[in-house]
């Protein structure tokens, strides 16, 4: 498979599991703000995820929601919109036609074409946003079963893998990072167990956390499961068991013997989480924790570049 | 040959011009049927595929009649719909930009397909095979002894005029002699029923993904009258291909690659098609490197070497060493590895020389001069300014005439004497005098007409006919259909997909079938 195919299959994943993390975040962010009644969280949000901390004033009413979901759904000018990073998604996957099956690529064209629609845009104005939100996700659980069920295993399956599991790993750091510090700017004006409850739903977690910890929001047991839960396919460990399998599959595939670089590295990350408990992350201090592991996942990520991607 | 009101270019566009004023009304009786009325206006002096001139049905089109007496409004508008749809969600589209943003649009695809009766199809597909091998014969000759030159069939100085004619190809023997590896000869129908050959392309032709997807939605549409009209399958065009690209390398299995310019491209959706159905990578010229004189492509795990590469970008762009060194499509240092025989190159660089209008006139000469035959499909009758007489009746009939400069292309630089001032005419008659040589002239032709379903009713549209021919160790294969690109406008027509046209599906019938 050429460098450039692999690249693109990595990158078609990447986008397409972002926007279904961008979805999440702008639905659980519109609940909550609707719950508490404070949107000045979608500010956070368009700091944090667009880019952006000019253009709009500080959102105070319901308008304003709409005025800045609407922005991060279909702004061509963001390169983080949804409607960019689906775009780009799909140009990667118009680039690998011929290694990817067709329900992939009729799953990524239907949701740019759906995106990109103009009249689709004057529709989620007039719709209600959830609901709207919700057919946008559709496209994100179609192109996900599209994948699994129809996707040849081999190495564009492993590269499209790696792009999606690495992502996924990226986005809970970045939102545990990113949502505790929002804990401790607001954590007088909110219930904490509504914005815990919130954070939970927000990466899909709320059933399994429920099962596991009952009804107790707290953040100890939230950290423990976003980071350490390796049942909790939205967690860090979780994520970074599947990368380690998907570069060990490559080699297999492509009948590369012996341990190398990538592998040794994705081996002992793995095994740092393996021995990692909340009482060694309270230690260490949540900020710090997540700064190396970032700095880990990172150096990860610059060998899977090296090693597949250099000949680009 | 008639002399009408049609005019058709060179090089893919066809363009006619219409007289409002001179559409009759052909059909003597007034029938119930929406689509069957006397609303068709049947173009004077014209071919049309599906009516004859009395109004009546042609035999081959039965059915279809038969089927539109059944359908309504409706059910054809949510078939045309759907076949919209399908276009729009396989991403069978090219951009176009409206105030700087770029917008998906389809090739328009009219669901009525464009019948070929049998014995037709014997006709072009015997026309095409001897005529890819008289073109072929003249690359290798052309390019090695250049006996056609030495016996003045072929004048010598439309070899050193033309910018198609690399002299890097020079004593270069290909693999199993073959320069034509795929060709689209473009077709017409003039109002005699015979087909006339357009112009031949032997460089990279495209629209064979239009011809593979347009059957691919037509089998959708039509599942209750598709399998009863024994229409002759397209859809082993590719694995022929690959058979044929195989076989021009002593390997049981070859790398083989297609060598695109990239997604920017318009006809990237058929570079991905033909590389998807084949099998095999699509490369870009960044993916591939030479080393030893052997060509690599950069894959994940390494370089790994290259036997066949099916190029679908322009010989200028193909070696920046060698032909435009400002090119980021090509490889650095190919050349070299082709002329060492180290890799194929399909089709072979300097096939445009065959294919180029100034070569056209003489395609008829060349296959009596290299198959001693007598050419089957007829080229449409062309005039060489640079002869006396020729230019002096062009002259005298400019009205009715279409010239071009030989070296122009995309409908750029001509004149069409029935649409052109006087002022026009007299500063481009100025420029012939200058050097009539580097001009060529066609009499205005009358395409033939397919109906179409425009604004609710059947109306005639031209039409023309693109099959595709594979050159390799099994020899010359015709795949049977094409592309029927239409014209969907009135007036001043041209069928590429910018300036709308439109396609159609093709559907050759079998022999020996019974109409139903």
């Amino acid at each position: 498979m050429l460098s450039r195919v692999a690249n693109n299959l990595f990158w078609m994943d990447r986008y397409m599991e972002r926007s279904f993390g961008l979805l999440n975040l702008i639905n659980t962010n519109y609940n909550s703000a609707l719950e508490t009644g404070d949107y000045s969280s979608w500010i956070h949000i368009l700091n944090k995820y667009l880019n952006i901390s000019k253009n709009f004033t500080t959102p105070d009413n319901y308008d304003d929601t709409i005025s800045i979901i609407d922005y991060i759904l279909f702004d061509d000018t963001n390169p983080n919109t949804l409607l960019n990073i689906i775009s780009y998604s799909r140009e990667n996957a118009r680039n690998v036609q011929e290694h990817i099956s067709r329900d992939i690529w009729l799953s990524t064209n239907k949701y740019y074409l759906y995106i990109s629609k103009k009249a689709n845009r004057s529709k989620f104005k007039k719709s209600n946003p959830i609901k709207f939100l919700d057919e946008l996700k559709e496209f994100n659980l179609i192109y996900l079963s599209s994948a699994y069920v129809s996707q040849e295993r081999g190495s564009a399956y492993c590269f499209m893998n790696l792009g999606k599991y690495l992502e996924r790993t990226i986005f809970s750091i970045d939102i545990l990072n990113f949502k505790i510090l929002e804990l401790s700017e607001n954590n007088q004006s909110l219930v904490e167990s509504l914005f815990l409850k919130n954070l939970i739903f927000l990466m899909g977690g709320y059933q399994l956390y429920v099962k596991t910890y009952k009804s107790i929001f707290n953040i100890e047991n939230i950290i423990e499961m976003i980071i350490i839960n390796e049942f909790f396919p939205r967690s860090v460990k979780y994520n970074l068991n599947r990368i380690t399998q998907n570069i060990i599959e490559l080699d297999q595939y492509n009948q590369i013997i012996g341990e190398n670089e990538l592998v040794y590295n994705a081996k002992k990350l793995q095994n740092t989480l393996t021995y990692t408990t909340i009482n060694s992350i309270k230690e260490i201090g949540l900020n710090s924790f997540l700064f190396e592991l970032k700095n880990d996942l990172n150096n990860l990520s610059q060998l899977i570049n090296q090693r597949y991607f250099s000949q680009l | 040959m008639h002399m009408e009101f049609s005019y058709l270019d060179f090089y893919s566009i066809i363009s006619l011009i219409f007289f409002s004023t001179s559409f009759v009304k052909n059909f003597d009786q007034k029938k119930e049927n929406i689509f069957f009325n006397d609303d068709y206006e049947h173009y004077p002096n014209t071919w049309d595929e599906m009516f004859k001139n009395d109004g009546k049905v042609r035999r081959s089109y039965k059915f279809l009649e038969k089927f539109l007496n059944n359908s309504s409004f409706d059910s054809i508008k949510e078939k045309q719909d759907f076949s919209d749809q399908f276009f729009m969600n396989q991403g069978i589209t090219f951009t176009v930009y409206d105030n700087d943003q770029g917008v998906e649009r389809i090739f328009p695809f009219d669901i009525l397909p464009r019948i070929i009766r049998p014995n037709e199809w014997d006709t072009i597909e015997k026309g095409i095979v001897q005529r890819v091998k008289a073109l072929n014969l003249f690359l290798k000759d052309i390019y090695n002894e250049q006996y056609i030159l030495k016996d003045q069939i072929f004048p010598s100085r439309l070899l050193l005029t033309n910018p198609y004619f690399l002299t890097q190809m020079k004593g270069l023997k290909t693999p199993l002699d073959v320069y034509t590896h795929v060709s689209g000869v473009d077709l017409i129908r003039n109002n005699d029923g015979k087909f006339y050959v357009l112009e031949d392309n032997l460089r990279t032709p495209s629209g064979v993904c239009y011809m593979l997807e347009n059957r691919e939605v037509s089998r959708k549409l039509f599942p209750s009258i598709f399998p009863k009209q024994n229409v002759s399958s397209v859809s082993s065009y590719p694995q022929v291909l690959y058979n044929q690209l195989s076989s021009l390398v002593n390997k049981t299995k070859p790398t083989i690659v297609l060598l695109t310019p990239g997604s920017f491209n318009s006809a990237y959706y058929e570079h991905t098609t033909l590389a998807r159905l084949m099998g095999v990578e699509l490369v870009e010229g960044k993916d591939l490197v030479v080393d030893d004189n052997f060509v690599f492509m950069k894959t994940a795990t390494g370089l790994q070497k290259v036997d066949v590469i099916y190029k679908r970008i322009d010989d200028e762009f193909l070696d920046p060493l060698v032909f435009n060194n400002q090119s980021y499509l090509g490889i650095a240092g190919i050349m070299n590895v082709y002329r060492s025989g180290n890799v194929v190159l399909a089709n072979a660089p300097g096939a445009g020389i065959a294919d180029d209008k100034a070569s056209y006139v003489y395609v008829p000469e060349m296959i009596k001069y290299y198959l001693n035959e007598k050419p089957i499909l007829d080229n449409i009758t062309t005039y060489q300014l640079g002869k006396p007489d020729e230019l002096d009746y062009v002259l005298k009939n400019i009205n009715k005439m279409v010239i071009k400069k030989t070296d122009g292309s995309g409908g750029y630089g001509m004149l069409m004497g029935s649409n052109s001032t006087d002022e026009e005419i007299d500063n481009y008659i100025k420029q012939i005098k200058k050097n009539p040589t580097n001009f060529i002239a066609q009499p205005t032709l009358n395409l033939s007409t397919t109906p179409c379903i425009i604004d609710e009713t059947l109306s005639p549209r031209c039409v023309d006919l693109r099959p595709f021919a594979i050159f390799g160790g099994e020899g010359i294969k015709v795949c049977p259909g094409g592309l029927s690109r239409v014209a969907l406008k009135k007036g001043s027509l041209v069928v590429n997909s910018s300036q709308g046209g439109g396609s159609k599906d093709t559907w050759v019938l079998e022999k020996n079938q019974n109409v139903k």
